[in-house]
């Protein structure tokens, strides 16, 4: 088990709020985020003193500008003029779930006291996955020439492949899309808060790229989540119940960029990711009692649930069923809403969420005696963070 | 069926890496990167062998029966967004990533031609032929494998 174990303790959570387009700047979504998670940890921002985030846009073919597309760490920086900051870092290749575990490490090293770590996503105008101009550079040229654009047809045709492997049928996906749209109706700061979704609307909406139909996919939203760090001895004084940190992975296996289609891409991402978590928390899948997991796309939840070790490969779909996903089954899964219920915010809320679960924060959602709380806080392939939270350090 | 007629598709740009793919698909052969240390077959182009690391690498032909592209379809999409306005006229298509039987582990992509999109299935067998977009570009692509595969 890892030495540091319920060293470092999520405390503060915040929210902006969501919107389908881009009424004001990003970066007062960010802004608004943050003051919310310094103020549910009770500390004022004066005591921010670390700062980390993953500011990428992933809408394909638009510019990325500061404050107004993404919100780095200078923009966050220049905005909030910190009296005392003494860290910060900007992540690459681990998506925001490698920004947390940054901020961890910088706090058990002592180089900051209470870190800030935020999510901005920006909904361009127009098409968001657009091809390449008139000409395809890069591992594009393999791709885009084919009509192959965004992510979505990247993971669609993984799926299809998953799908007819293990001869299985896409419609079962309904009951993830529908259990986490009921879970969404207890998450008021939601996209989809207040619209609830049938297995009808499901089965009956349009295709995007099979086998994703419109609700496979996360809509894009404009909008922030932040979270406030600190060690697990100065979160014991802070008014919110601490969510410890028990444990921490990260992929460790990549596969030539270009090369899509591949499922061990996913599925090996996923499990070396998850590994490092179980051996260093000391749990194992049945341990879990509540598991928040990456779904931008529904098929990320099957590769997490398989890669992660919850159930064997090929059998995600029949996992789901029957109840075993509900805020009272054997594994409540996203009971936040997911992706799919906030609007497209990355995997920082599926940490909160780990968090205020652990915690016995999550209000009207709670799972009942919820101590071991798992996230898988980004699709297996590109990124694969995995946390487990606790309530009762140990 | 899919009407491809109308569409224009992005030019590949060939990179150093890349440029003898591209110039054996004008001549209507289908070379993929080879170890010369392993013998393994990749695609996409890469710095290093996939398997053993090994940077001596050269682009050979990848020949099955003499034609040089059989296979199996190893996933794929269809394509229902419009998106991007050029691709309108073909959706819905059969975008296809293709497993080749004599460079497994190697993955093309590729569209399903001369079939409807619903013919798209995996494991489904088919061989490559090349749709020339300009003086410069020739893509390989895919349709169903009309010669029965060797045993």
């Amino acid at each position: 088990m890892w030495e540091n174990r319920c060293k470092v303790a999520i405390s503060g959570v915040g929210f902006s709020k969501v919107t389908r387009s881009a009424e004001i700047p990003l970066a007062a979504h960010a802004l608004t985020a943050v003051k919310e998670a310094v103020a549910d940890a009770g500390l004022q921002l004066s005591d921010i003193d670390g700062l980390a985030t993953y500011p990428e846009l992933p809408a394909t073919g638009h510019a990325e500008v500061d404050g107004i597309s993404i919100v780095s760490v200078n923009c966050m920086m220049t905005m909030l003029k910190l009296p005392d900051l003494s860290w910060h870092i900007q992540v690459g290749t681990t998506n925001i779930g490698g920004a947390v575990q940054q901020a961890v490490n910088a706090l058990l090293a002592g180089v900051c006291k209470y870190a800030v770590v935020w999510r901005a996503m920006h909904n361009p105008r127009g098409t968001y996955q657009n091809l390449p101009g008139a000409y395809a550079q890069g591992a594009a040229q393999f791709t885009a020439p084919y009509g192959f654009g965004g992510p979505g047809q990247g993971m669609a045709v993984a799926y299809t492949r998953w799908l007819e492997r293990h001869n299985q049928s896409r419609e079962k996906m309904a009951t993830l899309a529908v259990t986490q749209r009921r879970h969404t109706q207890h998450n008021p700061h939601a996209y989809f808060y207040g619209t609830p979704l049938t297995r009808e609307d499901y089965l009956n909406s349009r295709m995007v790229a099979y086998p994703f139909c419109l609700f496979d996919c996360d809509i894009p939203v404009q909008g922030a989540v932040a979270i406030v760090l600190t060690t697990a001895d100065r979160a014991r004084d802070l008014q919110p119940r601490p969510a410890y940190l028990a444990g921490y992975g990260q992929r460790l296996h990549f596969e030539v960029a270009g090369r899509i289609g591949s499922l061990s891409n996913y599925m090996e991402g996923g499990s070396s990711s998850a590994k490092l978590t179980w051996e260093r928390s000391g749990f194992s899948p049945k341990d879990v009692n509540v598991a928040q997991i990456y779904d931008g796309f529904s098929a990320s939840v099957i590769y997490g649930l398989e890669s992660y070790g919850f159930c064997k490969e090929g059998t995600a779909l029949d996992f789901i069923q029957d109840g075993r996903i509900e805020l009272d089954g054997e594994l409540p899964l996203n009971t936040f809403g997911g992706s799919l219920g906030t609007g497209r915010i990355h995997g920082l809320w599926h940490i909160i969420e780990g968090a205020l679960q652990a915690s016995g924060r999550a209000g009207s959602r709670q799972v009942k005696d919820a101590n071991v709380s798992f996230v898988g806080a980004s699709a297996p392939i590109v990124t694969g963070t995995t946390f487990i939270f606790v309530g009762d350090p140990y | 069926m899919s009407e491809w007629s109308k569409v224009t598709r992005p030019i590949p740009a060939p990179n150093e890496w890349t440029k003898p793919f591209w110039d054996a698909a004008k001549r209507g052969v289908l070379e993929l990167q080879r170890c010369q240390s392993c013998g393994h077959f990749q695609h996409p182009p890469y710095a290093t062998c996939v398997k053993c690391i090994a940077t001596d690498l050269k682009f050979e032909a990848v020949r099955h029966d003499g034609v040089g592209g059989a296979g199996t379809i190893y996933a794929y999409t269809i394509m229902y967004h419009t998106g991007d306005k050029r691709f309108a006229s073909a959706v819905p298509y059969a975008s296809i990533i293709v497993e080749l039987d004599d460079a497994p582990g190697a993955l093309l992509a590729g569209n399903l031609l001369e079939a409807p999109y619903t013919e798209a299935k995996v494991g489904r067998r088919v061989e490559v032929v090349f749709e020339k977009l300009n003086d410069d570009i020739t893509l390989p692509q895919f349709r169903l494998a009309r010669a029965t595969p060797a045993e």
